[in-house]
């Protein structure tokens, strides 16, 4: 902190309107990225107010300060460590009790806070009133109501904020209290903490050793391994005292503090009937209409996507190809031209025309999707059919997404919470056959093989995936986590803030894939000027020809599929001379070269996703697997097709 | 009446007895200590986040709905709704009055 540069961090649980808050803050000026070495998300931006420079941090949504999730794990790290300003407490007014549990262990961890009561105007229509000057008494930190939807309280927070900051204002924070016994025995614990130096305030490392924090215990066990002792030993007397496991006790009591004085502080007034929001809850988690309309929606969408992207793709496409005789006229047709246009512009024309048509509307649409409430309640439909692959209902989300495309599919393995589940559901989404793939299954094998067989390579590809998940959930150390999830009332989209969102993840798509898309394009450019892809063909030839039974040429649009697989088709008429598959291919070649391109290697951008969330080792070894599993499969097909 | 949270009737309410305990066939255990119930607990980090999200001894909880198929049970707690897994569920043993 100098004079009028702060940092200030919003911290809360999900869903409560923190995003919402972030983008009024921070507008435009803001950058997401990941914690480093993490797989979570950081959204960081910058807001000038009066004269003052504040850096904002919005951290992830959690309920806790504990070690369940990656996400708990940064937040609590983060606010320790790096020590912003100021943390505020954002708190949806209208779910006060679990809110204030969070809020009691910001307190405990005796950060800098102040608390937004957000969403004070849905807490009114549920009849939710609340004190805020009694709740400042209470909890001995400034209380500022908001509506983070339409600004209303959001400068005087920042006023306050300010305020608090530069120490204008005393301060006197609730240390939260739990019973006779526990206190005893957090006592004896600090005694003994105080002598030593950790990142953390003693009180808090006390309670979280008495709440069997394994980090915490990690730490304290290298400065004062006789501490981690004594604390089992108390731990086990609270056992005895109370007959439930100790971190069960420490919760417990927490939240009694939380329930008291939320009790304290709001007033309820009427219960208001169902109205239209519970009824849409109903519906869409109907034990018989739930996944029907779900399956309606998801067609819905993708044939939306779908016909949408087509026709504005092929006008994108048709813009830019009326640029060619320009740069022809510049560039010449000889290599240099070649390299140009066919490397360079056609690259930038193949991830343009896959981006905006595609990809754009994809994230909106999702976004829309999870702001409003619907995600979680499509997790809630799919959890039972996603545990037979030992994931839980959450990772339906990037599967579902990767029928789309893979990119967005790994990158929204995020929402997992363990690295363990992040990794098993990026194994099964690299598996499922993206929008690029689905044109070669129904391109050739839909058109010249007949649509059952298709449907069939479609079904052959779900069994496979839902085999190697299975598998690959048994082979990973590490016990799977279950389903825990709130479902939060469904609301009318903020659009800004969707907006928003899917703005960043555009601007993610393209920084990530664009510049492999284009350096692909010149790769195959190159290869093709310097007549490289004879030797290729022949090169693969064992594996194509004596092993899957295929032209050799086919090794070549194998190999460059991976750099641009939506051209996969095209360049395999090119190579072939002819767009009439059925005069140079037979069936079971179809077939096979289907399976083998539907199964091997995600595209280099899928590559470089899972590099960016998982490090090259791990990018590696599934590539790998996957390039095996393909061969292997296209082999066995090949001899199985032509018994 | 003890029982595990999973054999609640849709809109049943009861208040909640233990989180941390296993159904082992018919016989209830809780300490995991305790000789005979060697097997894997509930993965305990999930009995975190269950009591972090306020599914604390005597609290109540209601069963809304579960999810098609045999899915995940849907209940309200301390006002807010949670989805919670099946196997999760089976473990938390509640008190009710029937
Ligand atoms: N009515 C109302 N809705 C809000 C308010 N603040 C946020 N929301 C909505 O609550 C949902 C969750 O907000 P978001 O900022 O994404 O929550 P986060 O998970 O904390 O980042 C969104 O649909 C918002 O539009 C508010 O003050 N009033
Ligand atoms: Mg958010």
């Amino acid at each position: 902190m100098t004079n009028n540069h702060f940092t200030i961090a919003l911290a809360g649980n999900a869903n409560v309107g923190k995003s919402v808050i972030f983008n009024q803050l921070t507008g435009l000026h803001q950058h997401i990225g990941n914690w480093p070495g993490k797989t979570v998300e950081k959204a960081e931006g910058t807001l000038h107010f009066k004269g003052y420079t504040i850096d904002i941090i919005d951290l992830p949504g959690i309920y806790s300060l504990s070690t369940f999730s990656i996400e708990e794990l940064v937040s609590r790290e983060y606010i320790a460590t790096e020590k912003p300003d100021l943390v505020i407490n954002v708190v949806d007014a209208s779910l006060l009790e679990r809110n204030l549990f969070f809020t009691l262990q910001l307190l405990e961890l005796e950060t800098p806070l102040l608390i937004a009561l957000n969403q004070i105007d849905m807490a009114k229509k549920k009849g939710i009133l609340i004190d805020c000057q009694k709740a400042e008494k209470l909890l001995g930190v400034p209380v500022v109501p908001t509506v983070a939807v339409s600004g209303k309280g959001v400068s005087d927070m920042l006023e306050t904020a300010i305020q608090v900051i530069e120490k204008k204002r005393k301060i006197v924070p609730l240390k939260p209290r739990y019973g006779k016994e526990i206190e005893e025995r957090i006592e004896k614990l600090v005694k003994i903490l105080n002598k030593t130096q950790l990142k953390y305030p003693s009180r808090w490392v006390a309670i979280k050793l008495l709440d069997e924090d394994k980090e915490v215990e990690k730490d304290v066990q290298q400065v004062s391994p006789k501490t981690v002792t004594v604390a089992q030993k108390l731990r086990a007397e609270l056992e005895d005292i109370h007959g439930h496991s100790c971190p069960t006790v420490v919760t417990s009591e927490r939240y009694q503090v939380a329930s008291r004085i939320s009790k304290e502080i709001q007033q309820i007034t009427k219960q208001v009937k169902a109205p239209l929001r519970e009824k849409l809850h109903t519906a869409t988690t109907h034990k018989v209409f739930g996944v029907p309309i779900m399956l309606a929606v998801i067609l819905a969408v993708f044939v939306a996507i779908f016909s949408f992207g087509d026709f504005a793709s092929a006008l994108l496409g048709d813009l830019f190809f009326e640029l060619k005789p320009s740069f022809e006229s510049v560039f010449g047709t000889g290599i240099v031209g070649e390299l140009v246009w066919g490397g360079l512009m056609e690259g930038i024309i193949g991830g343009v025309t896959v981006a905006l048509p595609y990809i754009l509307p994809f994230y909106f649409i999702l976004y829309l999707f999870e702001d409003s409430g619907y995600l979680s309640r499509i997790a809630f439909l799919m959890d039972n059919l996603m545990h037979k692959m030992g994931l839980h209902g959450k990772a339906f989300i990037p599967v579902m997404l990767s029928f789309g495309c893979n990119v967005p599919g790994c990158l929204g393995c995020r929402i997992m919470e363990t690295s363990r589940e992040r990794l098993l559901t990026a194994f099964v989404v690299t598996l499922v056959p993206c929008a690029a793939t689905s044109v070669i299954i129904l391109g050739l094998v839909g058109n010249y093989v007949g649509i059952q067989w298709a449907l069939a390579l479609y079904i052959v590809n779900l069994v496979i995936i839902f085999v190697l998940g299975r598998i690959a959930f048994k082979a990973l150390p590490g016990e799977p986590t279950e389903l825990i999830m709130e479902m939060s009332d469904y609301r009318v989209p903020h659009i800004k803030t969707v907006a928003k969102q899917t703005w960043f993840r555009l601007k993610e798509f393209i920084v990530m894939a664009f510049p492999l898309i284009i350096a692909g394009s010149i790769v195959i450019k190159i290869a093709e000027v310097t007549n490289l892809l004879e030797p290729i063909a022949n090169l693969s030839s064992p594996i194509t020809v004596a092993w899957l039974g295929l032209p050799a040429v086919t090794g070549i649009a194998l190999i460059f599929g991976v750099l641009r697989k939506e051209l996969t088709l095209i360049m395999l008429a090119s190579l072939l001379g002819t767009t009439n598959f059925a005069l140079v291919m037979t069936p079971v070649q179809m077939i096979v070269f289907t399976l083998v391109v539907m199964l091997y290697i995600p595209c280099v951008a899928t590559i470089g996703a899972l590099v960016k969330e998982f490090g090259w080792k791990k990018a590696l070894t599934i590539t790998v697997i996957e390039i095996a599993l393909a061969l292997l499969v296209g082999g066995i097909a090949f001899r199985l097709l032509t018994i | 009446m003890e029982l595990p949270l999973t054999s609640l009737k849709n809109g049943e309410t009861a208040v909640i007895q233990s989180t941390d305990c296993r159904l082992e066939g018919k016989k209830l255990c809780r300490n995991k200590t305790k000789k005979g119930c060697n097997k894997k607990f509930a993965n305990e980090l999930c009995i975190k986040r269950l009591t972090d999200l306020g599914l604390t001894p005597g609290t109540k909880v209601t069963v809304i709905k579960s999810a098609p198929f045999n899915g995940p049970l849907e209940i309200s707690v301390r006002g807010s709704r949670l989805a919670i897994g099946r196997g999760m569920a089976s473990r938390i043993l509640v008190d009710v009055e029937r």
